[in-house]
């Protein structure tokens, strides 16, 4: 007897965002599903756009450089460090070699924590939460030995246009060794956790996979290109700061999957932690800074540099005058954006959020308003004063 | 390929042997094409491409004020160290470029930024959508044009701007 299948296939849409439990930052997808499997998507941003490219036509130099630096609360000091060797550029600045020296120590610092970061949130979207807690306990150490090198956890401001604010004395160095020798164990565990734990790799091993066509055409950047096996890394091809006399080895995967994805990032750490200790070892002596003309030479210049999720690109324009006449700022995670919702097609719904993680997804970085929204759908704006005010009365509270 | 080599490559191709176009090496590492025709972008791209010369890494718009008639799309292809970029001049009110989407399917994000943050028409793009502004975005105005009137906006808009940079 033959049994008629009476279940019809019926496509469903599906919005996610831009406010959703699965989604640590604002970004809107719509989601076509047959069944469980995913036959069409599309992503709108713009959720955490704050007209920062506008914002820097109106201020000095100086203060461009405030603003840039909060393009990103993870990679901070890999916007300032593109904005930095570009204005000096223009203005014809030699800046010393010991502060290029630390700008490639803090960013490193800063791919360590990043990584790591990406690392808890790409094993919580897999439901792997004990790796989740155990990576983040391990990325207080890098964020302890940057706020003692900086001042700060997040937004450190190491560098000044001319050079950096902060100096490695030996009993930093010693702090950052020690702390390293502890990243790189834990390190090697978790390489051995994601490459072996059957369950994860159910979550990893042949999802997602692009191909290194694919990656080229769909302009896929950092590790997610280079675990397709496209050979660029900006601070490989174009060395910039003290790269040069510290050259950092790319690492290449070639499956293109998540596991890939999983395995150059971490990978990466290594390579890190080498050039760190190279670093410190051999930290040229001198000055921190070179002076700096408050007026910028007329001109245009591009400087490229390797932020943790690929190329950062930065077009600045001066016009003589102590204020930018324009930066254009060229984010990696839009260049990996398309990856996503292409990749997504032909996956089941339940791994779309691995596959978004896998990119390590930066919105703030793509954005770049505060606009509140209330239920009436009256919608305001806060100036920074009323902020500034909620801010004060906020804490008065607490403390009362 | 070195830079020098790759930069050379570039500038016979584009402005020697094929296209008649203007450029000059600004930085070591750079070549800058200025197109005579923005009907040459399309195949300037593909001759690029044809001789796998570097990616597109960013479109950049450039507006110069509202005392100038003209705007410039900058085109910036990366390989190693060397930078080309090829410059379109365009009217700056109803100006309109070509789409390289088609040829290379990452443009499709730079072209949709820069056409709803310079009111540049971008013909042939697919999905012409806001891709960060809002939906209720009033049309006709541009933010990264420099003479963008920021007070029309409604109140949510960013009119506190200017009082933060008094400050």
């Amino acid at each position: 007897m033959e049994v008629e299948n009476k279940q019809q296939v019926n496509r469903f849409t599906v919005p996610i965002g831009p406010q959703h439990p699965a989604l640590k930052e604002p970004g809107h997808f719509l989601i076509t599903v047959e069944g469980e499997i995913v036959t069409d998507a599309t992503v709108r941003l713009g959720y955490a756009h704050r007209g920062i490219e506008r914002a820097v036509e109106e201020r000095s130099w100086v203060q461009s450089m405030y603003i840039l630096e909060r393009v990103c609360g993870i990679c901070s000091h890999i916007h300032a460090t593109a904005y930095a060797l570009g204005v000096e550029k223009l203005a014809e600045v030699e800046v010393p070699p010991r502060a290029q020296a630390i700008r490639v120590l803090v960013a490193e610092m800063e791919r360590i924590h990043s990584h790591l970061l990406w690392l808890g949130v790409a094993a919580h979207e897999a439901g792997f939460d004990t790796l989740f807690m155990y990576s983040w306990r391990d990325r207080e150490t890098v964020m302890d030995l940057l706020e003692g090198l900086t001042g700060n956890r997040v937004n450190y401001s190491a560098n000044v246009l001319g050079g950096v604010k902060c100096d490695v004395d030996e009993a930093q160095a010693d702090a950052i060794r020690q702390g390293l020798e502890f990243l790189e164990e834990r390190t090697h565990h978790y390489l051995n956790v994601v490459t072996t734990d059957a369950l994860f790799l159910q979550r990893t091993r042949g999802v997602g996979t692009m191909t290194r066509t694919q990656a080229e055409l769909l302009g896929a950047t950092g590790p997610t290109a280079r675990a397709s096996g496209v050979k660029r890394d900006v601070r490989v091809d174009a060395p910039y700061a003290a790269y040069d006399d510290y050259p950092a080895h790319m690492v290449i995967e070639t499956n293109g999957d998540l596991e890939a994805r999983f395995v150059v990032r971490i990978k990466e750490l290594f390579e890190s932690y080498r050039i760190i200790r190279e670093v410190l070892d051999t930290l040229p002596p001198g000055e921190l800074t070179a002076r700096m003309p408050r007026r910028v030479k007329a001109g245009e210049t591009i400087s490229r540099v390797e932020a943790p999720r690929g190329e950062l690109f930065y077009f600045i324009k001066s016009n003589g005058t102590d204020q930018p006449e324009r930066i254009r700022v060229r984010t990696p995670t839009i260049c990996n954006m398309a990856s996503v919702v292409r990749l997504a097609v032909g996956h089941q719904l339940a791994d779309v959020p691995m596959i978004l993680v896998g990119i390590d997804p930066c919105f703030s970085c793509n954005d770049r308003m505060v606009i509140v929204e209330g239920a009436n759908a009256e919608r305001r704006s806060w100036t920074w004063e009323d902020l500034r005010q909620y801010g004060i009365e906020h804490y008065h509270q607490q403390s009362a | 390929m070195t830079t020098e080599e790759t930069l050379t490559l570039a500038n016979d191709l584009l402005v020697n042997w094929v296209w008649s176009a203007e450029s000059n090496r600004p930085e070591p590492n750079r070549l800058d094409v200025r197109l005579l025709s923005s009907t040459d972008l399309m195949p300037m791209v593909v001759g690029l491409r044809v001789q796998r010369l570097g990616y597109l890494a960013a479109i950049t718009g450039l507006d110069p004020g509202p005392e100038s008639d003209e705007m410039e799309v900058l085109y910036h292809f990366c390989a190693g160290q060397a930078v080309v970029t090829l410059r379109v001049s365009i009217p700056r009110v109803g100006g309109a470029v070509a789409t390289l989407s088609d040829v290379i399917p990452s443009a499709e994000a730079y072209e949709r930024e820069l056409s709803e943050m310079f009111g540049v028409a971008v013909t042939g793009l697919r999905k012409p959508q806001h891709l960060y502004l809002p939906d209720d975005w009033p049309d006709g105005v541009y933010p990264l044009l420099k003479d963008a009137d920021l007070s029309a906006l409604p109140a949510a808009m960013p009119a506190a701007l200017p009082n933060i940079s008094k400050e």
